[in-house]
């Protein structure tokens, strides 16, 4: 009994293993196919028999993306949008979380509602009339004006997440301070900020990889080389002049790698921050 | 009162300020303007294009039109086709991606030793660019490159190399592959989290009781997360009808109209054509379906929860 | 140092009213204690007195100046948390000193004000901790530190004790007895544990439902309970109710009911009406006593030594009463039992309304 019962529990667990080492290659083996691709010379993409590991390795493909494509300057353009976003979302999202976790007011269900119905709204709904907007007002294919139409998505979201920091930092702390002679301002700005300090960290990369990977309203609001982000340069170069495979993984890999870098150093936190609405609602 | 204090004066002020009961609207306010100026300004304003002429190819044509664009909508087989495809692909989406994603999060949440790197490794996708995304599968599925189309010819799967976007069926199947392949990780990462709230009491309590293992996940494991479920189902139906990304970069809605959904048939029109009015009137379409799915689908798992 | 005034104070959110106006006054020196069940109002109180809620009417005076509309650091007050409140970042002696600091006393001043008041709670040696690496009963002596440094005119306590396991409160109990009679600041303190109430407070006020039901010294609340909720609140175990009712004949007035018959104290039996009313009895005031002297009479259902004493059920009539009986007590379940009750120290309360009747 014992026996089959310790025998049972060694099976599940190796199959646990085999579970998660396949979904891992299903996930990783793309981006790693990827990376193979955009070190190997554009003869050995384009083979007869499949070449699986690089028989030689080049980083060709990374010269020619940085060098011949205008490439730094769409990464450059992508880094001002993102700084940005993220910089308006913080200002404005922090004293807006603020508010809705330490204050009960009426209506202030329905309003955190509201800033969740916003995602409901079509994307293609809020970039016809933004782009009509936003030309009326010289806003189109500049890159504040594409921040500002990120804050549109990503300033709920923000909010959202970050009252979830800020609920978790006790309401004590505060009072406590209040009583010990700071005004709500100070007690704001010394005590609850740095508790939530992670979580302000974790909402704020969230944001930043989101409006550094978007891609429809760049492409919609943008116009010319001096606004246009990577995401789009990246797929209009393929349209245009059929960029070869080795430099399109390369562009890819480059684009991705600022990605997985924040994604790594905060993801504890932003994960304990995704998940933390759902679980509660 | 001290000197330090009052070197910041208007620090000062806005500190004395914080104690006064406008206080709360001031720290809405901004964020409530920016929400207003970009959301529900140009919300409004999309509806009401809905319902003009709005080319600007042809900016003489200007006016309003009334149900013009919803009438030529009822009588025009792309929509029906888009519609039909949104339907096929969204629930196709989220089906995969929630069973991929159970399973996941079930493995994840015995916690072996060394599974941890597993689940970053599994939420990874879920933050990759689509542009980057779907090149990349693009590659992985080409007629004359793809290193999928090379595994399944050597396992015995394919005889020749596919053209899987050349095929309307394989081109709705692979595109569904890849959107799962993208999402699944969001999946993972709430049922997870909801696996995690369960007390470790009630499968204790329920093991003495003598239920099984299927039993287990019958009575306690499916039913606690059912809040999980219907909000993830939720967000993620709402992300993948809104997002025409992926389609965009890997079919563009080809071949024919076979990976055609609303949201790109929308954006098209607005690229592509310049027709905002008929743009508009697609999206307020698919924003009053999203609704209408949305509250039905609140209101069915709340009747079965209680 | 102060006096602490509370005037028609009323609190409502939206259409709920959660205190329906308090009027309380504490000299100075004082010791009030706010009891009650949770929900009760008494936090909700407490907050308004620290500012940390506004009030929705009414006036609140410390040391004779309005407070209403003076932000809490202006209010020279010092609390005490439930939770502590400590700051997780900071070491225990700038937790202490955080107050004093933010109100710009000089580091030198600070420093021996920080010292002397952890030498007071016994805490010299943590100073240089951080709160996570400190025990439950620490923490709390940290936490009163940084109240007693600021020396301020008014100590307010919010639950302070209800973190801790038994014998720790017990002790931390006896701890702020000490020193509040040493520092002789006055304090308001809210609890739900009618013990630290009875314990602590100089007065108390029992609330529920955002009304206060009784404000009087300890000992009235506990003889003399203003209604039956008051009554059944204070005291362990909870007083004894029967209902009955009270008959006269000539100038004798007595209580009859189902198993009880007894003679009541009357300042006036000739003006006592007969009428039902409901007899309370704390079960220390029921004696074991002869067949012929009894005024209770009942069957014995359960036998509970404790140590120190023992508590008995008593079946009387149809209802159930406690007794607390000398340690050694011999009955068995369902023998017959007879005790006396010594009529000074009953309550008589009106079924209907639940209020106390003096007769």
């Amino acid at each position: 009994m014992i026996e089959s019962k310790r025998h049972r529990r060694m099976i599940a667990n190796i199959a646990t293993y085999i579970v998660l080492v396949s979904l891992s290659i299903f996930c990783i083996g793309p981006m790693i196919w990827m990376f193979l691709t955009s070190i190997k010379y554009e003869a050995d993409i384009v083979t007869q028999t499949m070449q699986y590991m690089p028989s030689r390795i080049t980083f060709d493909n990374y010269v020619a993306i940085w060098t011949q494509s205008g490439f730094p300057l769409l990464i450059g353009n992508s880094l001002v949008v993102t700084l940005l976003t993220v910089t308006i979302c913080v200002v404005t999202g922090t004293l807006a979380a603020y508010a809705f976790s330490r204050f009960a007011f009426r209506g202030r269900d329905q309003l955190m509602l509201g800033y969740l119905v916003v995602r409901m709204f079509p994307a293609v709904m809020m970039i016809i009339p933004l782009y009509v907007v936003m030309r009326g007002v010289g806003l189109v294919d500049s890159r504040f004006g594409l921040a500002l139409a990120y804050t549109s998505f990503l300033l709920p979201l923000f909010v959202w997440m970050l009252k979830g920091f800020f609920d978790s930092a006790p309401k004590e702390l505060e009072s406590a301070a209040r009583i010990d002679g700071s005004t709500r301002l100070g007690a704001m700005i010394r005590i609850v900020v740095p508790l939530a300090r992670n979580g302000l960290v974790a909402s704020s990369v969230f944001i930043a990889i989101a409006a550094w990977n978007e891609f429809l309203f760049a492409l919609m609001l943008t116009t010319g080389q001096g606004s246009r982000t990577w995401p789009v340069g990246l797929q209009l170069m393929v349209g245009e002049f059929q960029l070869p495979w080795g430099v399109l993984a390369a562009g890819g890999i480059l684009s991705i790698v600022p990605v997985i870098v924040l994604f790594a150093i905060v993801q504890r936190t932003m994960v304990q921050g995704l998940t933390a609405g759902a679980v509660k609602g | 009162m001290t000197s330090s204090a009052s070197r910041y004066l208007p620090f000062r002020a806005l500190g004395e300020l914080s104690e006064t009961r406008y206080w709360m609207y001031l720290l809405l306010l901004p964020s409530l303007v920016l929400i207003l100026l970009v959301i529900a300004y140009p919300t409004l304003y999309g509806m009401a294009i809905s319902f003009r002429e709005m080319r600007l190819t042809r900016p003489g044509l200007d006016g309003w039109v009334g149900f013009k664009h919803y009438a030529a909508m009822w009588s025009d087989p792309v929509f029906w086709i888009a519609l039909k495809n949104t339907v096929v692909w969204v629930t196709a989406a989220v089906v995969l991606e929630l069973a991929l994603g159970l399973l996941t999060a079930t493995a994840l949440n015995r916690d072996l030793p060394g599974t941890k790197i597993f689940a970053v490794l599994i939420l990874l996708p879920y933050f990759l660019p689509n542009v980057v995304a779907g090149h990349m599968w693009a590659l992985l599925l080409d007629p004359r490159l793809g290193v999928i189309n090379d595994i399944l010819v050597r396992v015995g799967v394919l005889q020749t190399y596919k053209a899987w976007f050349a095929d309307p069926n394989a081109a709705l199947a692979a595109t569904i592959l890849v959107e799962a392949w993208h999402g699944f990780p969001f999946f993972a990462l709430l049922l997870l989290a909801g696996l995690k709230s369960i007390p470790e009491d009630l499968y204790k309590a329920a093991a003495v009781d003598g239920a099984g293992v299927a039993a287990q996940l019958r009575l306690i494991t499916l039913p606690m997360l059912k809040t999980v479920i219907a909000a993830a189902v939720i967000l993620r139906v709402i992300s993948l009808v809104n997002s025409p990304d992926l389609l965009l970069i890997l079919t563009g809605g080809g071949p024919g109209d076979a990976t055609q959904v609303l949201s790109l048939y929308a954006f098209q029109t607005a690229y592509k054509e310049f027709n905002f009015g008929y743009a508009s009137a697609l999206s307020v379409v698919m924003f009053v379906i999203l609704m209408i799915f949305a509250v039905a689908y609140i209101r069915m798992s709340r009747i079965t929860k209680e | 140092m102060a006096t602490l005034s509370i005037k028609d104070v009323r609190k409502a959110y939206g259409s709920v009213q959660v205190l329906h106006g308090v009027d309380i006054e504490l000299e100075d020196g004082g010791f009030l204690v706010l009891l009650g069940p949770s929900g009760c109002g008494k936090s909700t109180l407490l907050n308004m007195i620290a500012g940390l809620d506004d009030t929705s009417g009414g006036d609140i005076l410390i040391g004779g100046r309005s407070v209403v509309d003076l932000a809490p650091k202006d209010r020279n007050i010092a609390m005490v948390f439930q939770s502590y409140a400590l700051y997780p970042t900071m070491s225990v002696a700038r937790n202490i000193g955080f107050g004093l600091e933010r109100r710009g006393v000089d580091a030198d001043k600070r420093k021996r004000a920080v010292e002397d008041a952890a030498r007071l709670l016994q805490i010299s040696h943590l100073l240089d901790r951080r709160p996570a690496n400190l025990s439950g009963g620490q923490r709390q002596r940290v936490a009163m530190g940084r109240a007693i440094v600021r020396d301020p005119e008014l100590f307010l306590f919010d639950e302070p004790l209800s973190n801790l396991d038994a014998k720790l409160r017990v002790e931390m109990r006896t701890e702020i007895k000490r020193l509040h009679e040493r520092l002789g600041t006055s304090i308001v303190y809210v609890t739900h544990d009618q013990i630290e109430a009875m314990t602590l407070g100089t007065k108390v006020a029992v609330m529920k439902g955002g009304y206060i039901q009784q404000l009087a010294d300890p000992r009235t609340i506990y003889e003399r309970p203003a209604n039956m909720f008051v009554a059944s609140f204070i005291g362990s175990p909870a007083m004894n109710f029967l209902p009955g009712r009270l008959v006269r004949n000539a100038d004798c007035v007595r209580f009859e009911a189902s198993g009880v018959s007894m003679a009541m104290l009357a300042s006036n039996p000739a003006e006592v009406s007969e009428r039902p009313v409901v007899l309370g009895i704390r079960p220390e005031e029921l004696k074991v006593a002869a067949r012929d002297q009894a005024s209770v009479t009942g069957m014995i259902d359960v036998v509970e030594p404790t140590g120190p004493e023992t508590m008995v059920t008593v079946q009387v009539g149809e209802r159930s009463v406690t007794a607390r009986v000398p340690p050694r007590f011999a009955g068995q379940r369902n023998e017959a039992i007879f005790l006396t009750v010594d009529p000074v120290s009953i309550n008589l309360f009106d079924p209907d309304t639940e209020q106390r009747i003096d007769i």
